[in-house]
């Protein structure tokens, strides 16, 4: 049997390394798009990656064929859904080596994340993520038994079995082939050693997004970019984190990951109902360490101001960590909810207060952020104002 | 190999039928495959073809065509000597009885059809050296060079005529415009003659695409009726002629002539015909109909299936790929290079041409023009601008 040279593959990995590029530079923009997720999957005005032959503009007269075409009549392929007919261009008529067809370039939406991280992390400057790990080095003479898997570990040492099933999983999530692609940034886990307490590595996220009134476009990038430079960090310290998600305005809803990213905003707002819904979800939940995440303008209604301080409280005394996001492009100052909170956070260890005014300030919130997390590893365990419950 | 003696039999039956019914080809050596590996030749065109960028975008789409089973490859063949054959593992054995027997019809086709008399049936060969040439200068001028070289070759390489002999004609070509007389370095002349030399391989199939399918599904049909009991043969000849527009347009040619001139005037039209004058004959009202193929103006969202129409389209796609037809003015100064687009009613997309002239500019190295959508684009030294 002979080897062979997946050269299809090669020129694929060529073209997605050029098309990744291009989608870094249009990441502000496809950020933005008000229905991010559609079907699991982040869709883009881009086409696959052409050559700069010359075209015809779009209003130039083509040649096409109708939905109905292969012999099947013009009458079969109307009508679908009541909309117009869907009409082809004929460049695939022509055969040979060109591709006449063009798609729209989609991606998993894990790998949009990935891709959304490479650019923030870069272009923020953030610390390294192991500096996060190194932190909660224990000291000791002995080698430690590397009986324990993790995504990341100290001392790791690649366990080859597990790598090829993430490799196996991936490529059938993100190209619909059984087959290995190990790529070890993506699919590589370690062994490591046993954690003091496995449950030290599991985490709660609660997801808490303001949806009323002016949810425009910079508004949505900065959430959306703050939150992925989060998962950033989480997933390399929880390797199984529970991400939950709330969208609020007058009342809150719980959200799936998807809908949480296709939100239409509307309505007025009622912060106090996004940390009521928050506190909700933590019944039952048996996860060592308790995230909440609020991204809000800070502008609630005026009765709601008093309500939402009590939650806001009984939040803090609930959760490991509260990180509040005033969302703010455009730095038009800090005001109403946000303030108080601003102020309140000083007092509460577990409390952090972000000001978001543009992706520089992500960073100054990462630090905070960062900040608990160290301290938590050093400690030996998270929650320095842990109350039982 | 061992799943491929499970065809022998019916191979060398359905090549002994097509002998005997007057066609004549090379040797064919056919192979069995995965999908993956059909996906990959068909988008490179070649299987030992250089590596690039490009190609990885077509293999992307047809491997998500093929995940999703929109669409699959079932067979690929080459016009090389001899011939290589690829069959799908994963075809059942009937579809490969089929693919077999379509085979033969453009096995038969590449040998006996006028057009590809002087084709290139070394090109298996004349692509790997072009890929060892592409890696040896790789190494001596750096990857981003060639590569940006490369894409600069590859996008004029459509202007391409596998048919034109005529010098002057061609020099109206970019592609041989650019081989005559651009500045460029040996190794670049090089890789110009490369790449040209693979687009007219391609370009010859792609100028008797539709007729060499029709052929190939008509021998297709006419064998199996020999092979197959009739009621299977029904039932594959209703899918005959609801393959695609190529394939169908071809076929329903080659089914009239033989109903009513017999299998020798068949043979005689494969010898002499290509797309345009297939299409010129063949395309009825009746067939643009059934095809649903039309023109389509988008801004007034009105089809057409006025015959000429879709002819003199469908004609001018064939002779220029479906791209605008893009001229070297000859006889200016010697400095400049100037193109005239030929169709000023379509207007060309404004933000391709840019970066088309870009291109062509990092070839020439001196000014160039652009005469399209009533404008005049000039790409120089200090860019790109338009007047």
């Amino acid at each position: 049997m002979s080897l062979r040279i997946h050269r299809g593959r090669i020129a694929q990995h060529k073209h997605d390394q050029l098309l990744r590029e291009y989608l870094k530079q249009n990441l502000n923009e496809l950020i933005q798009q008000k229905e991010l997720i559609i079907d699991g999957r982040v869709k883009t005005q881009i086409t696959t990656l052409d050559l700069p032959t010359l075209r015809y503009g779009e209003e130039a007269t083509v040649l096409a064929q109708g939905q109905g075409g292969a012999g099947q009549g013009p009458g079969r392929g109307a009508g679908r859904d009541g909309g117009d007919e869907e009409v082809q261009a004929l460049g695939g008529l022509l055969g040979g080596d060109h591709h006449g067809r063009e798609l729209r370039v989609e991606l998993d939406f894990d790998e949009f994340v990935r891709l959304a991280q490479e650019v923030l992390i870069d272009e923020i400057q953030l610390p390294p993520l192991h500096t996060v790990g190194r932190a909660g080095e224990v000291e000791t003479d002995e080698m430690p038994e590397l009986d324990d898997l993790d995504r990341i570990g100290l001392r790791p040492d690649l366990n080859l079995e597990e790598t090829m099933l993430h490799s196996l999983l991936r490529s059938v999530r993100e190209r619909g082939v059984l087959d290995y692609d190990v790529d070890v940034r993506q699919d590589g886990w370690y062994f490591v050693e046993d954690p003091v307490q496995y449950r030290n590595h599991r985490s709660l996220e609660v997801y808490v997004l303001d949806i009323s009134g002016s949810m425009r476009g910079e508004y949505l990038a900065l959430v959306r970019k703050t939150i992925f430079v989060l998962w950033y960090y989480l997933e390399r310290r929880y390797p199984t984190n529970l991400r939950r998600y709330i969208v609020f305005q007058d009342a809150a809803a719980e959200k799936t990951r998807d809908d949480f990213f296709c939100v239409e905003s509307s309505g007025g707002t009622h912060i106090s109902s996004g940390f009521e819904k928050a506190v909700e979800l933590l019944e039952g939940a048996t996860e060592y360490d308790k995230f909440l995440f609020l991204f809000s303008d800070g502008e609630t209604s005026s009765g709601d101001f008093d309500v939402a301080k009590r939650r806001y409280e009984d939040a803090l005394s609930r959760f490991d960590l509260i990180c509040y996001g005033h969302v703010n492009p455009g730095s038009r100052g800090i005001g109403g909810f946000s303030e108080y909170v601003q102020e309140t956070a000083r007092k509460y260890p577990n409390a952090t207060f972000a000001n978001l005014v543009d992706v520089g300030t992500i960073g100054a919130a990462m630090v905070d952020f960062l900040t608990f997390l160290t301290q938590e590893r050093s400690d030996g365990h998270a929650g320095r104002l842990r109350t039982d419950h | 190999m061992g799943m491929l003696d499970a065809y022998a039999p019916i191979i060398d039956r359905i090549e002994a039928l097509a002998r005997a019914r007057g066609l004549s080809f090379e040797p064919v050596y056919f192979r069995l495959t995965d999908s993956d590996e059909l996906a990959e030749v068909a988008s490179m065109g070649l299987p030992n073809r250089f590596i690039h960028w490009y190609w990885g975008g077509a293999y992307k789409e047809l491997t998500t065509q093929q995940n999703k089973e929109v669409f699959s490859i079932l067979e690929l063949v080459l016009n090389t000597r001899p011939s290589h054959a690829f069959l799908r593992a994963s075809n059942t054995y009937l579809q490969n009885v089929l693919v077999i027997a379509h085979v033969f019809g453009h096995v038969d086709f590449f040998a006996n059809n006028h057009w590809y008399r002087k084709s290139n049936k070394n090109m298996l060969n004349e692509a790997e050296l072009h890929a060892r040439l592409i890696r040896h200068y790789e190494a001596r001028f750096g990857k981003e060079r060639i590569e940006k070289l490369l894409d600069a070759l590859l996008t004029v390489a459509t202007t391409v005529n596998a048919f034109e002999r005529s010098p002057e004609a061609r020099r109206r070509r970019l592609i041989y415009f650019l081989e005559e007389k651009a500045p460029l370095e040996d190794f670049e002349r090089h890789l110009l003659q490369a790449v040209r030399e693979e687009a007219e391989y391609f370009d010859l199939i792609q100028r008797t695409h539709i007729i060499n399918e029709g052929w190939a599904t008509f021998v297709e049909a006419d064998l199996l009726r020999e092979i197959l009991d009739p009621r299977e043969w029904i039932t594959i000849s209703v899918q005959l002629s609801s393959r695609p527009a190529p394939y169908t347009i071809g076929y329903s040619l080659f089914k009239a002539i033989k109903d009513g001139r017999g299998f020798d005037a068949a043979l005689e039209v494969r010898t002499y015909y290509e797309d345009v004058m297939l299409i010129q004959e063949a395309l009825s009202e009746d067939m643009i109909r059934r095809l649903d193929i039309f023109v389509y103006d988008p801004k007034e969202k009105k089809k057409s299936y006025d015959v000429q129409r879709v002819r003199d389209m469908l004609i001018e796609q064939k002779q220029f790929k479906g791209q605008p037809h893009v001229e070297v003015e000859l006889g200016g100064n010697h400095r400049d290079l100037t193109l005239v687009h030929k169709d000023e009613e379509r207007k060309l997309e404004p933000k391709r041409i840019s970066l088309f002239l870009k291109a062509v500019h990092s070839l020439w190295r001196n000014p160039v023009r652009l005469r399209a959508n009533g404008k005049v684009y000039t790409y120089d030294r200090r860019g790109f601008s338009a007047t």
